[in-house]
């Protein structure tokens, strides 16, 4: 049998306030880890003259850079559960900045390969991880739309990128304009810098019966509650911890929940997503050329990709915002299964497109999808473990993810160069999505069943141990005491003041 | 030049099949002295044929005027290399707009230059056809003239063996009006780079240069010196100058040890058998001062950034400890007096909120 579910917060989130500082930042922080890797991509010819290299060797720069920031996913995890965001995104900053900057210096491709690819790769990934986290710490009711908000920096970032790269690179060469970035990125530090840590909130009333739980009850450990606690109550609870025994797994989960593995949510959501990416990035990449093949000229091209940018940009917040209402919210997994699908209803739909005019459509109906499917990437994952255990939960999917989303290209080029036509790679593409999102609809349905069976017996077994004056945790304004939650264990959030059913279904339980 | 955008795909495939099955046809005709070569014509037709009719009876024109002769010396030359095309120029009455046409040659090459005029008035005047190079009148006996129902046209060959031969060709058809149509007949044009390069001192610098589809005989590096260009003599500086032709097409001149008098324009010129074309890359040279300015201007705007958040950070906090010791202090006095009570009591407490 897993451990109980420790997916609460001992807190009640803002929903706004300062919240909305945060969102800004971590709309800076995001945009800046998804867009540069593909911004920088205007260098690599004149970069690759200068060195004397094939193109596919300047590639790498791009292909390190993307898989350092999801393969950092793990380390960032770690750090944040044991820093908080904050000094973790400010230090990305810094490494990003030092990165980019030493890049302006280098004379051989290795050189390249290590600054901009591995350097300030990690940075990005110190980047891209505590901007998520924060702000499922930040926000509840209005997550998604916080998330929409925050996912909307990459096409934002990607437009102000892209043209201010070339204005860069015309005016100063490859290497200022590695030297002048390396002081853009450091506004990530700003970024940073908005990410106040939020844990208990002050209430007085909190801090005396903490005081008075660490001298009097003995808890039991519990993992994900500590990430939620300010760092000076957590050598308080630390102190009473170490008298307990403790094997280098539950001290090791205490950095990486290694648990979650037996989470079925988490388990659904990565092998979802997982098969996703496959086929996610990989009509991007070869929008341009396939438009260039038709015949079409390359300015068209490219504005292709800039219809696909504004559709993006303006599609994560209202898919926030269509997240958000009562009726979606509760069954927000349907949602995100129904957008993948979309998107892969989409490319399978491609090949049909034969004029400007056809692929127009199609890249309005691609930057649609593509922006539901990103705005609820995130907010899915937090809706299934919840954001106690999101930190390492988002550590461990990015890592799992890299390696698709580094197949994914490579293996549509192979299809274009192995049968000349660009249709088998939308095919596969838009197969291998409507796949996950089939995958996913099924499972969640199983999942969300499962999940309504599990708070029937919760409830059952609550009623029983109600008359040995155990307290019921349900509360409606959210004030919780961490000493009542940690004994029972459910995840309590005050999420609508409707249906308690559907409240319940959504905070995932962890019962496998 | 066409670009291979014109046109659509079908369309010049199309093209291209029959003038190959035409040309084949051709060869098989029983003319003496009369072959085409297949190889290359796609290429040069392609490029540039405009609104071409095929018309089987102008196809065989052209190899009709092949005499024996010229032929039999063209043989001994080097047959291997010769290619024919035709390009055309469709004229739409008499007010129509004078009609431009970019002729590419490579290499030495027999062509034929075909003017046609269609919708002219029923009122059939005599038209005074004539052909001009570079705006001197032509007489040879390479040009036909035909009439058919209104519709002229005339037909140029030419053996274009050395520079001398390029040039403009233009054929005027004049009544009481004038309208005529140019050929201009240039070797291929070498792609430079539009904007200039950035480097900075002590850095080294590619200048790269292209010459598609057409591999030239031969590239050489100048550079401007005032009003006029000095070659760029690498053997003699090679330390400075160091030009890399690993691909035939391509020319990359690396410039090493970069000072401030290597900001000018360099130009790369191909070298073909009927001509020589340059292309253009321009250098700019900046110091390491240049992109420090910016720079330092972002760290700055950082730092006061991160300063002014942490600042308002720290303010709003005091203001909020301030008001929360007066209320934890009222809050503390009444827990203790509910203390002894123990657990069950604050937690009954909280149950009535």
């Amino acid at each position: 049998m897993s451990p109980p579910a420790n997916t609460h917060l001992a807190y009640t989130p803002p929903d706004g306030g300062w919240g909305w500082a945060v969102v800004f930042g971590a709309f800076i922080s995001i945009g800046f880890s998804y867009a540069f890797p593909k911004a920088i991509a205007i260098f690599f010819k004149e970069i690759q003259d200068f060195f004397g290299t094939s193109y596919s060797e300047i590639a790498w720069v791009s292909s390190i850079m993307l898989a350092t920031t999801y393969g950092g996913g793990p380390i960032s995890s770690i750090l944040v559960n044991r820093f908080g965001s904050r000094p973790v995104v400010i230090f990305g900053g810094l490494l990003c900045g030092i990165g980019m900057i030493s890049a302006a210096f280098c004379t051989s491709i290795l050189q390249l390969y290590i600054c901009v690819g591995v350097i300030s790769g990690f940075g990005l990934a110190l980047n891209l991880q505590p901007s998520v986290i924060i702000i499922g710490k930040y926000f509840l009711k209005r997550r998604p739309i916080a998330n929409g908000l925050a996912m909307a920096g990459s096409p934002v970032m990607l437009s102000t990128l892209a043209p201010l790269n070339q204005f860069l690179f015309d005016n100063f060469g490859w290497r200022g304009s590695f030297f002048i970035l390396g002081a853009i990125l450091l506004n990530c530090c700003v970024a940073g810098a908005l990410f106040r840590p939020i844990g208990m909130a002050a209430d007085p009333v909190q801090k005396q019966t903490i005081k008075q739980a660490e001298k009097t009850v003995k808890e039991q450990p519990n993992n994900s509650s500590i990430e939620m606690v300010p760092p000076k109550t957590v050598s308080l609870l630390s102190g009473t911890e170490d008298e307990e025994d403790k094997d280098c797994c539950e001290k090791f989960n205490k950095y990486l929940d290694f648990s979650l593995f037996k989470h079925r949510g988490f388990l659904i959501y990565l092998i979802g997503n997982v098969l996703m990416f496959l086929g996610f990035f990989a009509p991007i990449v070869f929008l341009a050329p396939y438009a260039k093949h038709l015949g079409i000229d390359e300015y068209s091209a490219a504005f292709l990709l800039s219809i696909l940018a504004i559709v993006d940009m303006i599609a994560r917040p209202i898919t926030g915002i269509i997240a958000n209402s009562k009726w979606v919210r509760p069954k927000i997994q349907y949602f995100f299964s129904f957008s993948i699908a979309f998107n892969g209803a989409c490319h399978l739909l491609c090949p049909l497109a034969t004029g400007y005019t056809g692929l127009v459509i199609y890249s309005v109906f691609f930057g649609l999808g593509f922006g539901m499917v990103c705005a609820m990437l995130f907010e899915t994952l937090m809706d299934l473990v919840g954001a106690a255990r999101f930190t390492s939960a988002v550590g461990l999917v990015t890592i799992a993810e890299c390696c698709t989303i580094l197949l994914g290209p490579p293996i549509g080029g192979t299809l274009i160069d192995t049968f000349g036509d660009y249709k088998y790679m939308f095919i596969k593409c838009g197969a291998v999505m409507v796949l996950a999102g089939t995958f996913l609809f099924i499972m969640n349905y199983y999942n969300y069943r499962m999940l309504a069976k599990e708070e029937r017996e919760r409830k059952a077994t609550e009623e029983t141990m109600k008359d040995n004056k155990h307290i019921r945790t349900e509360t409606e304004d959210g004030n919780i005491w961490a000493k009542e939650k940690m004994q029972d264990g459910p995840e309590v959030e005050p999420l609508t003041d409707e249906k308690e059913g559907l409240k319940k279904e959504v905070n995932g339980k962890s019962e496998v | 030049m066409r670009g291979s955008g014109s046109g659509s795909g079908p369309g010049s495939m199309r093209l291209r099949l029959l003038l190959s099955l035409a040309a084949l046809w051709l060869s098989d005709a029983n003319e003496p002295g009369t072959a085409m070569t297949t190889r290359d014509i796609n290429q040069q037709t392609r490029e540039s044929i405009s609104d071409y009719t095929v018309k089987g009876h102008d196809l065989s024109t052209p190899g009709s005027h092949l005499s024996t002769q010229d032929f039999n010396q063209q043989t001994e030359e080097n047959i291997s290399n010769l290619t024919s095309a035709m390009y055309s120029i469709s004229i739409d009455g008499f007010s129509s707009a004078p009609v431009e046409e970019n002729v590419t040659l490579y290499s030495p090459a027999n062509i034929t230059l075909l003017c046609s005029l269609t919708r002219t008035s029923t009122d059939s005047a005599t038209v005074e056809v004539t052909w001009k190079k570079d705006n001197e009148r032509v007489e040879s006996s390479n040009v036909t003239i035909n009439e058919i129902q209104n519709a002229w046209s005339t037909q140029y060959t030419l053996k274009i063996r050395d520079r001398n031969q390029m040039g403009n060709y233009a054929c005027v058809f004049k009544s009481d009006q004038e309208v005529k149509a140019t050929f201009h007949l240039q070797v291929p044009q070498i792609e430079g780079k539009d904007h200039h390069v950035v480097s900075y001192v002590g850095d080294s610098v590619v200048l790269v240069c292209k010459s598609l589809k057409y591999i030239p005989i031969n590239w050489i590096w100048y550079m401007s010196n005032g009003s006029d260009q000095v070659a760029v003599n690498d053997s003699l500086m090679p330390d400075k100058y160091i030009v890399d032709e690993k691909y035939a097409n391509i020319t990359k001149l690396k410039i090493l040890k970069i000072s401030e008098k290597d900001d000018r324009s360099y130009w790369c010129q191909a070298v073909f058998k009927l001509g020589e074309s340059k292309g253009k890359v321009s250098l700019k040279v900046l110091t390491y001062m240049t992109p420090l300015k910016p720079f330092l201007a972002i760290a700055a705007e950082v730092i006061i950034l991160v300063a002014i958040i942490f600042l308002y950070e720290m303010y709003s906090k005091k203001k909020q400890m301030h008001a929360e010791d007066e209320k934890e202090f009222e809050q503390i006095e009444q827990l203790k007096s509910e203390d002894s009570n123990g657990v069950e009591n604050s937690t009954t407490r909280h149950r009535k909120v």
